[in-house]
């Protein structure tokens, strides 16, 4: 194959691994980085670089399933473990998605808020305008404006560098492991590693390169696709908590609304930085609220054969379109709760991502390792020991989480006792 | 068929999982599975597998009685006794339950949420036999085990003899009936099924239909679908299959091929054939040139009518319409136009040059596409012959291929290529 040909066959295959990638820094991923730069400095650094690499694993995984087998995560899940299984992740998914949905329209209002308008304007009417458009537009157009619109949050890559940092002190921090058995604490972590890695995430890579019509034969491609896509969550994600860390954390600012991050741009754009933050949650929140409740409603339809797909009319997929409302109206409601903290909706809905993954991740892995499903292309045992332990500390700091909220003083003592 | 009494009615998910007792009251095991036998008229149930990992089954006349409890066996059960499982047997709940189908009846693809299983006696035999599987929502949330939530609902259900597995039961096992079942099957319902397939239930699905029914399919889809299950095939399956198609098509599809593809394919293509489509492949996207076809009818201006006729019986076969018939000279000359019926209403001696119009509406291969539309349109023509500067025919554009054209932009066909899962999409042709 000469070098033209194989590039043209790179950029067909490229997409749902970068697409992934920036639905992924959305609201709550913004809020989340920030929220634990501003709160414990570079500490977190670490814990967001390793979950940057099981993302990797994560996706690589759904991507291959998904050129392999030709199918979607949730069929494959209905094919091999029956009904209740089914029902059951489908029911984990919905719950994470509904809370994603909500954290998405936070960061709507949110932006339109630093522009002046009231979330009780800006939300029922993006909600109404993202329900009308995904059915009446073409879906790939949006796409592309909601994509460079995300590319403002590169501002915090040269925000970050512009602050400058003590380098040698991130560096340090990057690779030195830090933990704490405090509830806060943990919340952040589990909420670091839900928006990195996040349920839908997997459901949406492996459906798009379905999708895409890729096969196990060029999927070499796609693994690129999906390693680059990653790359850039983790390296805007670094420079996000860089960035509050160094104005935020230093100066000892707390962050009570998402508005506060935009502080972390004044380096760069001095008095425009609460605008240019505006623009890009504001376009990654609409990525995001377009695509969530979309592909959650196809994954449900497809696990339990209700007839689905925008071309359908609502009489002819009334499951379908029932669940896609549903998810949008439900999702907007919530942040519309007078006096909640918008702020909060975003960082809370990415711990419940964080602790919703483990089951997903376990039918991921299950039927990645199936010899009778992946055939030569299923898992390595180098790739099974990496998912099954990311799965179980996941698991473990959950729990973890759940004792130390209930009895704080239970898990601060063996902490202690521990030595940490 | 006098004497069938039917003695009880299932659900394989009441049955599944149940414990075996055997006459002594011993626990056997569980109703894991059944194999079935397909053979004759219905399918019906062989053997019960009982233990996981073992592949021999007890077999079905063992059973002496079913309630909620369990299975109770009419003999004691001795592992020894039990048979093993048969080539032309397959095991029901792996091969149908939650998979999909094609359901027949509907032309469309469905999931199996439960099987529904007669115990039927006739002629002092007992039989279980697999009367129809349940894709409704009251089998999904019987399944569940909360179907009394939907007890006012009615269940959905699609019979035995219409359904259409995408697995094969054994690998060698391909019944005729089957084959025969999907001939029914109007082309366009097959294209809107293979379009919601996966790439390797396409694969299957292909193999299952005879050469002619694949290429009547193929050319039912929309042109994303076509490239793609092109570019899936291996270039020698691709080139027989394109040779069949019409050239206005193949060419449409070649060249959405990467270059190389498309000329490994060209290059396997009968000659002929080959040349044809390479013709049409030159042509921008945009003209009249790319939306024509080289399948035309064209009889020699000296012919008479009794052999004009005789002439178009042998090409017919072949030709997009034959309503128009064009009347040329040795060198492909455009001469003149007559219509089917113009031919046969005149007496057989007559010479086409004296019956044929010369006033011809032509079309040029670099017009675009409105001006095809309206030229078409305004002369109210089935079709309209396309000619170069010499005045020589190179194809036609049928009123079809401007329909297509002048079919309202469907944007939800561009959404669906681009967003996420939507591969289990009909064509959006009749929605809403």
């Amino acid at each position: 194959m000469n070098r033209k040909v194989r590039f043209a066959l790179f950029f067909t295959a490229m997409g749902p691994g970068i697409v992934t990638a920036f639905a992924d820094n959305d609201a709550g991923g913004i809020a989340t980085y920030a929220s634990a730069g501003a709160k414990y400095g570079y500490s977190l650094i670490f814990i967001m670089l390793v979950s940057t690499v099981l993302l990797a694993i994560a996706q690589e995984i759904s991507a291959r399933t998904g050129a392999v087998t030709g199918r979607g995560l949730s069929d494959l899940i209905r094919e091999n473990y029956g009904v209740k299984w089914t029902f059951f992740a489908m029911s984990v998914l919905l719950i994470a998605n509904l809370g994603t949905t909500a954290s998405e329209f936070s960061g709507i209002a949110t932006s339109f808020e630093i522009f002046g308008v009231s979330k009780y304007l800006s939300v029922p009417a993006m909600a109404f305008i993202i329900r009308w458009l995904v059915i009446k537009t073409d879906y790939g157009k949006m796409e592309k404006i909601l994509l460079f619109l995300c590319l403002t949050f590169f501002s915090y890559v040269i925000s970050g560098i512009m602050v400058n940092p003590p380098w040698p002190q991130v560096f340090v921090a990057s690779v030195t492991p830090t933990f704490s058995g405090t509830p806060t604490f943990l919340l952040m972590a589990i909420g670091v590693i839900g928006t990195t890695i996040t349920p839908w995430g997997q459901f949406y890579v492996q459906s798009s390169v379905v999708d895409k019509g890729i096969t196990a034969k060029e999927y070499g491609y796609t693994r690129w696709d999906v390693l680059i896509g990653t790359f850039f969550t983790g390296f805007i994600a670094f420079f996000i908590i860089v960035a509050t860390a160094a104005t935020l954390f230093i100066n000892k600012i707390p962050i009570e609304t998402a508005k506060d991050v935009a502080l972390a741009l004044k380096p760069l754009a001095g008095q425009y930085a609460t605008f240019l933050f505006a623009f890009g949650l504001l376009g990654a929140s609409m990525l995001a609220a377009f695509v969530l409740p979309l592909s959650t409603a196809y994954a449900v339809c497809e696990a339990f054969g209700f007839e689905h797909g925008i071309s359908k009319s609502h009489k002819e997929a009334p499951v379908f379109f029932g669940l896609y409302t549903a998810l949008i109206v439900l999702g907007a409601a919530i942040v519309l709760w007078p006096k909640l903290s918008l702020y909060h909706v975003m960082l809370t809905t990415q711990v419940v991502n964080g602790v919703l993954l483990p089951p997903i991740l376990i039918f991921m892995v299950l039927i990645a390792s199936k010899k009778s499903i992946m055939g030569e292309y299923v898992n390595t045992k180098f790739f099974n020991i990496i998912s099954w332990a990311f799965t179980f500390i996941l698991i473990f700091l959950t729990l973890l989480l759940l004792v130390s909220t209930l009895f704080p003083q239970f898990v601060s003592n063996i902490f202690s006792f521990l030595g940490l | 068929m006098n004497d069938l009494k039917v003695l009880g009615e299932f659900y394989f998910s009441q049955l599944a999982n149940k414990r075996i007792w055997d006459a002594k009251g011993r626990r056997v095991g569980r109703l894991l599975d059944m194999a079935m036998r397909w053979d004759s008229i219905s399918p019906h149930v062989t053997g019960i597998q009982y233990a996981k990992g073992l592949h021999t089954l007890i077999p079905i006349g063992w059973v002496g009685s079913w309630d909620t409890d369990g299975l109770r066996l009419n003999t004691t059960f001795d592992p020894l006794l039990t048979c093993p499982m048969h080539e032309d047997e397959t095991l029901i709940g792996k091969w149908l339950l939650d998979k999909q189908i094609i359901d027949l009846e509907g032309s469309r693809l469905v999931r199996v949420n439960d099987i529904s299983l007669s115990w039927v006696s006739h002629e002092d035999h007992q039989y279980l036999v697999l009367v129809a599987v349940d894709i409704g929502v009251r089998g999904l949330f019987r399944r569940l085990g909360v179907e009394f939530l939907l007890s006012g609902f009615a269940n959905n259900f699609v019979g035995c003899q219409y359904i259409k597995p995408l697995e094969n039961r054994t690998s060698a096992l391909q019944l005729t009936r089957e084959k025969e079942q999907l001939l029914q099957l109007h082309p366009a319902d097959i294209a809107d099924i293979i379009e919601t397939m996966d790439y390797r239930q396409r694969a299957n699905f292909l193999d299952t239909l005879d050469s002619q029914q694949a290429i009547e399919a193929l050319t039912e889809m929309e042109l994303d679908a076509q490239v793609e299950m092109i570019n899936q095939m291996d270039e020698g399956r691709a080139s027989d299959i394109l040779e069949e198609m019409p050239p206005d098509e193949a060419a449409d599809i070649l060249g959405e091929l990467p270059l190389e593809k498309s000329e490994e394919i060209l290059r396997l293509m009968e000659s002929d054939d080959a040349e044809d489509v390479r013709e049409l492949m030159q042509y921008e996207e945009n003209t009249a040139g790319s939306l024509m076809t080289t399948e035309y009818i064209g009889l020699r201006f000296w012919l008479t009518t009794e052999q004009a006729i005789n002439e178009l019986r042998r090409l017919a076969p072949d030709a997009e319409t034959i309503y128009y018939l064009y009347v040329v000279d040795e060198q492909e000359t455009l001469e003149g136009v007559l219509s089917l019926r113009q031919l046969i209403i005149a007496a057989p001696e007559t010479p086409l040059k004296d019956i044929m119009q010369t006033k011809i509406v032509k079309i040029s291969p670099y017009d675009d596409h409105e001006t095809v539309a309206d030229i078409i349109h305004k002369y109210g023509l089935l079709a309209a012959p396309v000619v170069n500067d010499h005045n020589q025919i190179l194809g036609i554009i049928t009123v079809d291929d401007v329909l297509e054209l002048l079919m309202p932009e469907r944007p939800r066909e561009e959404i669906l290529s681009s967003l996420i899962a939507l591969r289990h999409q009909k064509k959006g042709g009749y929605s809403e």
